[in-house]
């Protein structure tokens, strides 16, 4: 035997494990569901070949079309929302400064936990009694304090603005050091005003929103769906803001004293500089929001019978409803079908996103 | 002139001073806020999982669990009640002292509360199945007596009300013989009008009215007292067959499954992605497209078939384990699925790894006459140390959080189960009667091995995150 010969055995055998296991509960698998996704198999019958009939059929069916636009809608919003906000949030916290890694690991706490320790707290919080509709009726009532207190921030700010500026130094109105200083200002006058009942808080509101066992819809999106987006929205924020804070500290700093120097405020720099600087974190971030966001299953299933199915059921649930439809046969070659359907359409909207993040560049 | 100029600069590098400080200050204000806010769900409902009831409203962040007072009262509680001040109980022959105060207005005469021991099943679901021993059986509670009185008031939506704040004090004491018994229930009513102002450690509810003054044990002890919810998981939820603790068998399911996925990511992930990363040979590339694919086709696409394929057993191969199926087995859970055993980013993380050292280490080795085994497991295994250290950290992670296989593959009966699963079984079972302390409770003590873990092997964690990898 040669030496290369020996060596291809050894890689061979350093892989097989992988191989077989690979071979069996991928390879095997994905034909077995292409192949499924052809018959009416049912698991307790002989499969017989029908075409295209299972593909024609997710069409008639009402819980897919419901399963798709519920699907799509998730992932539009949720990706869209979860980006823009990651990276705003990013690039304000863009600095270099001491103890950062603390922070980092304190914003990645929240992705540690399952997804079934995270949505369980946020049905806690989502009851009717619960913290959310308890704390929109909060800031509801608080309004005329919020905006004292921005009303006053701004009038310090602007008046420590005209003053140094006056006294000549280089200053910007959103870069004004004593940012700080207005805003604990605007702060402790507020909370003075409130204590003494100059501002006036007016009677409490009384949020008694119904976000679980309900079939209502704002906006064409239903009610359960919107609190799995929040939930969803709310806990990868922090993941996808590490990342590009990591792809942030790379930018070189001079390029926004130089656009700071021709005058460029802080929304032209971050979209001058900031966007285009880092487009392959933001094309990596749209790629796990929308893989993450397509075949989102957890949640639902957790859900469960805390809401109507039919308002948050996606295409992943129904391919599982499909093979485990309780008393019913189950349908595996539709599921199948729904299964090589989602794979397709999550291939298909990557390769779309990947278009339109290039074509944006090239502006 | 020049004197100006130089007053100027002074003032400006100044000015430049002051604004590096203020930005840093904003910087770190900006950084503690969106800290609070992002972990604000997880520290809410820590807080909320020792309350007797989170869905309490308007919510509050202090409760009765949280107070020293009570803390001390519930450790003398437990010593009088169980002899033991940690976690309280009951035992033949003790004596708890307990009393209780009511405020009465003044166009009132004060009544003594009639006091009752109740036979109360431990809370709705699981706990409800089983026959216990009821303090109820064994407990006298002792004459009500008056032991002070004295003008007091009290806030009542948002009015003041003037009257005699009354103290009565009692024993419950244990008689005869029997056996140890975990909780004392208490119930003490009073004619209407009166109204609760304190005891001995604070009513767990207050019903009909603020006529009852509910209590699940008077003899908590300092740990029964604060972790109450945490102790019920634990107690409650048991096995219909065994009688075992359903929490402590999904525990140490997790934990099994968890070990041995981490132990077969780090021996067949390594081997794999050392194959990659050094050996050239016919294939190669398609052994890489197939670590690429695998990364990428949603698992409802294989599930379907791996399902059916653990259903029958591996094709008769899990004879081995002793069992024609691999449903409702935690070997189902071990073996089955592309990702489970050995996952394919775990390969590609090896492969990246093992492409970043430097050949001449192996060369050496090979002169030296090593076999390639010797050479992977001797040389190289041990200098991918610090990318094992992430590939454990995120396989245990992977394997305690993870939902889809055991939710599919786990489904009965109860003792089967893996944490996530059985914490979904809980929100189911008590979700409905909304005994949300237990599922909270629950929740927290699922986190807590991946936080703990979290805290010490951070580092790992992070470098994670630039693999990437999703939550769903």
């Amino acid at each position: 035997m040669t030496f290369h010969q020996k060596r291809t055995l050894t890689a061979w055998g350093f892989l097989t494990p992988f191989l077989v296991i690979q071979g069996i509960f991928f390879v095997y698998a994905a034909v077995r569901a292409v192949y499924f996704s052809f018959t009416d198999y049912n698991m307790f019958n002989q499969a017989q070949f029908v075409g295209l009939a299972n593909y024609a059929n997710l069409f008639r069916e009402a819980n897919f079309l419901k399963a798709l636009r519920n699907t799509v809608a998730f992932s539009l919003i949720v990706t869209t929302v979860q980006t823009f906000l990651a990276l705003v949030i990013a690039s304000i916290l863009n600095r270099k400064m001491k103890g950062i890694g603390f922070f980092r690991s304190a914003f990645y706490l929240p992705s540690i936990a399952s997804s079934v320790v995270i949505t369980v707290i946020f049905l806690w919080l989502f009851q009717r009694r619960g913290f959310i509709n308890f704390i929109s009726g909060t800031i509801q009532s608080l309004g005329p304090a919020i905006v004292t207190a921005a009303l006053l921030f701004l009038l310090f700010q602007t008046g420590f603005y005209l003053y140094e500026r006056t006294k000549g130094f280089p200053i910007r109105f959103f870069d004004a050091p004593t940012g700080l200083l207005s805003f604990f200002l605007s702060l402790g006058i507020t909370v003075l005003g409130t204590m003494t009942g100059i501002i006036d808080l007016g009677p409490g509101v009384d949020v008694d929103f119904v976000w679980l066992q309900t079939r209502q819809t704002v906006m064409g999106i239903p009610v359960p769906l919107i609190a799995i987006m929040i939930q969803n929205t709310f806990t990868t924020i922090p993941t996808l803001m590490l990342i590009f804070i990591a792809g942030l500290q790379d930018v070189p700093g001079s390029l926004y004293e130089a656009a700071s120097i021709d005058g460029a405020g802080p929304v032209r720099q971050f979209l001058s500089i900031t966007v285009p600087s880092i487009r392959p974190v933001l094309f990596l971030v749209t790629t796990m929001g929308l893989i993450g966001t397509l075949q989102m299953f957890d949640q639902v299933a957790i859900f469960g019978d805390a809401v109507p199915q039919e308002s948050v059921i996606t295409l992943a649930y129904f391919v599982y409803d499909r093979m485990f439809p309780g008393a019913q046969l189950p349908e595996v070659g539709l599921a199948s079908a729904a299964a090589m359907f989602l794979a397709l359409f999550t291939f298909a909207a990557v390769m779309l996103q990947r278009l339109v993040i290039k074509d944006r560049g090239d502006v | 002139m020049t004197e100006t100029t130089q007053i100027n600069q002074q003032l400006l590098e100044n000015w430049h001073r002051r604004r590096r400080w203020a930005r840093a200050g904003i910087g770190y204000t900006l950084f503690i806020a969106l800290t609070l806010v992002f972990l604000s769900p997880l520290l809410f409902a820590a807080l909320s999982s020792i309350k007797t009831d989170p869905l309490e409203y308007p919510p509050k962040l202090l409760s009765p669990q949280l107070n020293p007072r009570n803390w001390v009262q519930a450790a003398r509680l437990g010593r009088q009640g169980g002899e033991n001040a940690f976690f309280g109980g009951f035992t033949p022959g003790s004596t708890i002292e307990f009393d209780i105060t009511y405020l009465t207005p003044h166009s009132q005469t004060p009544e003594p509360p009639e006091v009752i021991i109740p036979k109360r099943r431990p809370g709705a679901g699981l706990g409800a199945v089983f026959e216990e021993t009821y303090a109820a059986d064994y407990a006298l509670v002792g004459p009500v007596r008056q032991i002070d009185q004295r003008p007091g008031s009290k806030e009542i939506d948002g009015a003041t009300v003037d009257g005699l704040l009354t103290t009565y004090g009692f024993s419950v004491s244990y008689q005869g013989d029997g056996p140890r018994i975990s909780r004392v229930p208490l119930d003490a009513t009073v004619p209407p009008g009166q109204i609760y102002t304190g005891s001995t450690i604070t009513a767990s509810r207050i019903e009909r009215r603020g006529r009852v003054a509910s209590f699940d044990t008077i003899s908590p002890g300092f740990l029964g007292y604060i972790f109450r919810n945490y102790q019920r998981v634990f107690q409650e939820a048991k096995s219909i067959t065994s009688g075992t603790s359903l929490f402590t068998n999904w525990f140490g399911n997790s934990f099994f499954f968890a070990l041995v996925r981490v132990i077969t990511n780090l021996l067949l992930a390594s081997m794999a992605g050392y194959a990659l990363a050094r050996f050239t040979f016919r294939g190669r590339h398609l052994v890489f497209m197939l670590l690429l694919v695998a990364q990428m086709v949603p698992v409802q696409v294989i599930f379907i078939s791996n399902y059916l394929v653990l259903r029958d057993g591996i094709w008769g191969l899990s004879n081995i384990f002793g069992t024609p199926t691999l449903l409702n087995n935690i070997w189902g859970l071990i073996i089955g699925g592309a990702g489970t055993m050995i996952e394919a980013a775990k390969v590609f993380l090896m492969k990246q790894y093992f492409e970043s050292l430097p050949r001449q280490i192996e060369e050496a080795a090979r002169i030296d006459g090593a076999s390639e085994w010797t050479t992977y497991w001797r040389v190289m295994f041990p200098m991918a140390r610090p990318a094992l250290g992430a590939l454990v950290i995120l396989s245990f992670q992977g394997a305690w959080n993870e939902f889809f296989w055991s939710f599919i593959i786990l489904t009965s009966p109860d003792e089967i189960k893996t944490l996530p699963i059985g914490l979904l079984s809980f929100r189911q079972i008590y979700g409905t009667a909304g005994d949300w302390g237990l599922i909270l409770a629950g929740a927290m003590l699922s986190a807590l091995p991946v936080v703990i873990l979290f805290i010490v092997f951070q580092k790992y964690f992070l470098e994670g995150v630039s693999f990437g990898g999703t939550k769903g």
